[in-house]
């Protein structure tokens, strides 16, 4: 084990394309998926951008209305699909939870590496119909029929297109699951997992039993499309509020596949950067078991409007309710963590904190929505384009960054310039709150969502955003570019343990051999945040 | 590093099980047993109306368990999967009755 050969970094190990493209290597993988991610969501970051420069004044300033539905359904679609659900597990996931559980690769490599290949299959796919049949899907990223059985938009690829990169999440999900009930090193029980695989592990059982509803529903309207067959299209005996179910039924719990990970990169986050145990380990841990169960029966608040019965709206409401329970344990707990800790503001701990300040505005403007009354006023208007954008972007895309800040030391063994990262940063987060927060003063006046056009008292709200998302892109941009070159250029010798964190990670090299340790991890006793009796972790 | 098939933990069961041939075909047999009922019910029980879909539907359910105790070693395994699997089946019922209750109240 402690051969010169067992030393060498998984950069090191092979080299060429082939030996990245073909790697069982559950690091490699991790990195494939990073950088196919990231190209997709500048692609979707694009698409939001001409969107919001179409937005800036009333009537048309660079596309036609029909190009704009197209334009949303794509950033949409490639955003949801090809971003944020895969982002933290394909990523950070892939990367960091064998490592964090002790072991040297996920239980099927070669099936971690199938889903990579599905993924990219997938992506092709729904990126295909920029170019192929009658232009992209204009039905919006929930495909509701029937309008998506009746438009001529290529849906049927773009639908395929989410059926196929359903299977890679299957995969991921399943691969995770193994994984942590049987590769956990020994010593290291359930109870001392840290909460980013406990994380892992609620949102992998979603991807597993949640994502398959999905896939035979949008088979569903690829057989209306192209066999006639009445499923959801009244006019042929279908029942449209069917499919809304049925999507919902899978997409709501897809909201915490893309929330629960996040919430275990900021209870890693949190500790390291306050030194100090986390708050409610056990609470934290549950809680994520919590959302992913009370998540899959609260599909129903998205229907609202849809003219579905009168009690399950009823129900559907009071469910909605429980899962804010959880949810507001796991933020009291992070919240209480940072109470009286040696708090080192870092970049990563940055992006934490605006995670907790953003993810409260979308956590309380989706309590809005959920309850049922205040809803009928704000469904389908600019007030749930905010709150999504808040939970999704200012919640788990802020978290994605925070741990690519966080974790970023150890993959490439160097270190960005700290100083552009804040300003970076500081940039970021008054472009995303710019961007986001005039949506949810314009939907309070009642501005409805995915209009191409607006009225003249919607000016302001909308300037003010398509502002915001300039200096947002700005920042992205600066914070891009400030990795990018540290990947090159940053300072070498970053060490095993830059941030003083005590999970497993920390104790190997940076970047970590080809399995993963260079000596046998030592599992902390009180926990994988004992801070008060800290490994000595010797270079 | 040691290979990861040699790590050891609370859940992970190292020890091999060789079902004996008797049973590999009993369960076979079921299988085949439970096909033909199902296509029997099919053809012959279309009178039964919406009856033949539940039947369809619970024979199905039986082979799933057979397959998954029998075939896929579950009676060799922990209780928390045989939970586990249980959960899955307690959500697809959920899932089903809820969205029933909404159509029938609509």
């Amino acid at each position: 084990m402690a051969t010169a050969t067992a030393n060498i970094n998984f950069f090191q190990a092979r080299k060429g394309l082939f030996s990245w493209i073909f790697s069982v290597d559950h690091k490699r993988i991790g990195l494939l998926y990073l950088y196919s991610l990231m190209t997709f969501f500048l692609v979707g970051v694009t698409l939001g951008l001409l969107m919001r420069y179409e937005l800036l004044n009333p009537g048309k300033d660079l596309v036609e209305a029909q190009t704009y539905n197209q334009i949303f359904t794509l950033h949409g679609v490639i955003m949801i699909f090809l971003f944020i659900i895969p982002s933290i597990p394909a990523v950070f996931g892939n990367f960091f939870l064998p490592i964090m559980l002790g072991t040297d690769d996920v239980s099927f490599p070669r099936l971690n590496l199938l889903s990579w290949w599905i993924y990219i299959i997938g992506a092709i796919m729904a990126l295909s119909t920029l170019v192929f049949g009658d232009g992209p899907a204009d039905t919006g990223w929930t495909f509701y029929a029937p309008y998506s059985v009746n438009t001529t938009t290529n849906v049927s690829m773009s639908v395929l297109a989410a059926f196929v990169l359903g299977f890679s999440s299957i995969l991921t999900g399943l691969n995770f699951i193994v994984t942590i009930h049987r590769l956990r090193t020994p010593g290291m029980t359930f109870l001392k997992m840290p909460l980013f695989a406990w994380s892992l592990y609620a949102t992998s059982w979603i991807q597993l039993l949640a994502t398959p509803i999905i896939g035979i529903t949008l088979l569903m309207i690829v057989a209306e499309r192209a066999l006639g067959v009445g499923l959801f299209d009244p006019s042929i005996g279908g029942d449209p509020i069917l499919y809304q179910h049925l999507f919902w039924i899978y997409s709501h719990p897809a909201v915490y596949i893309m929330a629960l990970p996040a919430f275990g990169v900021i209870s890693e986050l949190l500790p390291t950067f306050s030194q100090r145990t986390i708050f409610g380990y056990k609470a934290i841990a549950f809680s994520s078991l919590a959302i992913a169960f009370v998540g899959y029966f609260i599909w129903g608040h998205h229907m609202f409007t849809s003219g579905m019965s009168g009690t399950a709206r009823i129900i559907f409401s009071i469910l909605t309710f429980f899962v804010a329970i959880p949810t507001a344990i796991k933020v009291f707990n992070w919240v209480a963590t940072l109470y009286k800790g040696s708090i080192n503001v870092q970049p990563p701990l940055l992006y934490a904190l605006a995670f907790i300040f953003q993810f409260m505005i979308g956590g309380f403007t989706g309590l809005i929505l959920g309850a049922l009354a205040t809803d009928i006023h704000l469904h389908d208007t600019y007030f749930v384009v905010g709150h999504f954008h808040y939970v999704m972007f200012g919640g788990t895309g802020f978290a994605f960054f925070g741990a690519l800040h966080y974790w970023y030391p150890k993959i490439w063994g160097r270190m960005y310039n700290v100083k552009v990262a804040n300003i970076a940063f500081t940039i970021f987060f008054i472009g995303f709150n710019m961007l986001y927060f005039p949506m949810l003063i314009a939907g309070l006046m009642g501005m409805p969502r995915r209009y191409y056009d607006y009225l003249p008292e919607f000016h302001l709200p909308n300037m003010i955003s398509t502002y915001g998302s300039w200096v947002l892109a700005v920042g992205l941009l600066l914070m891009l570019g400030n990795l990018i070159a540290g990947f090159y250029k940053g300072k070498r010798g970053v060490g095993r343990n830059p941030w003083g964190g005590i999970t497993l990670e920390w104790q190997t090299l940076s970047p970590p051999p080809v399995q993963n340790f260079d000596r046998m991890p030592e599992i902390p006793k009180n926990g994988p945040y004992d801070y008060e009796n800290k490994p000595i972790i010797k270079e | 590093m040691e290979n990861h098939k040699n790590h050891h933990n609370d859940d992970q069961h190292e020890t091999h099980h060789i079902a004996s041939y008797k049973e590999h075909f009993s369960t076979l047999a079921a299988l085949l047993l439970l096909t033909f009922v199902t296509v029997v019910v099919s053809v012959f029980g279309a009178n039964l109306a919406t009856l033949s879909v539940a039947t369809a539907l619970l024979i199905a359910t039986i082979k799933v368990i057979v397959v998954a105790y029998y075939f896929m070693h579950l009676k060799y395994e922990k209780k928390i999967y045989s939970w586990l699997i249980l959960l899955v089946v307690v959500l697809f019922v959920a899932f089903t009755v809820i969205t029933a209750i909404e159509y029938l109240n609509r």
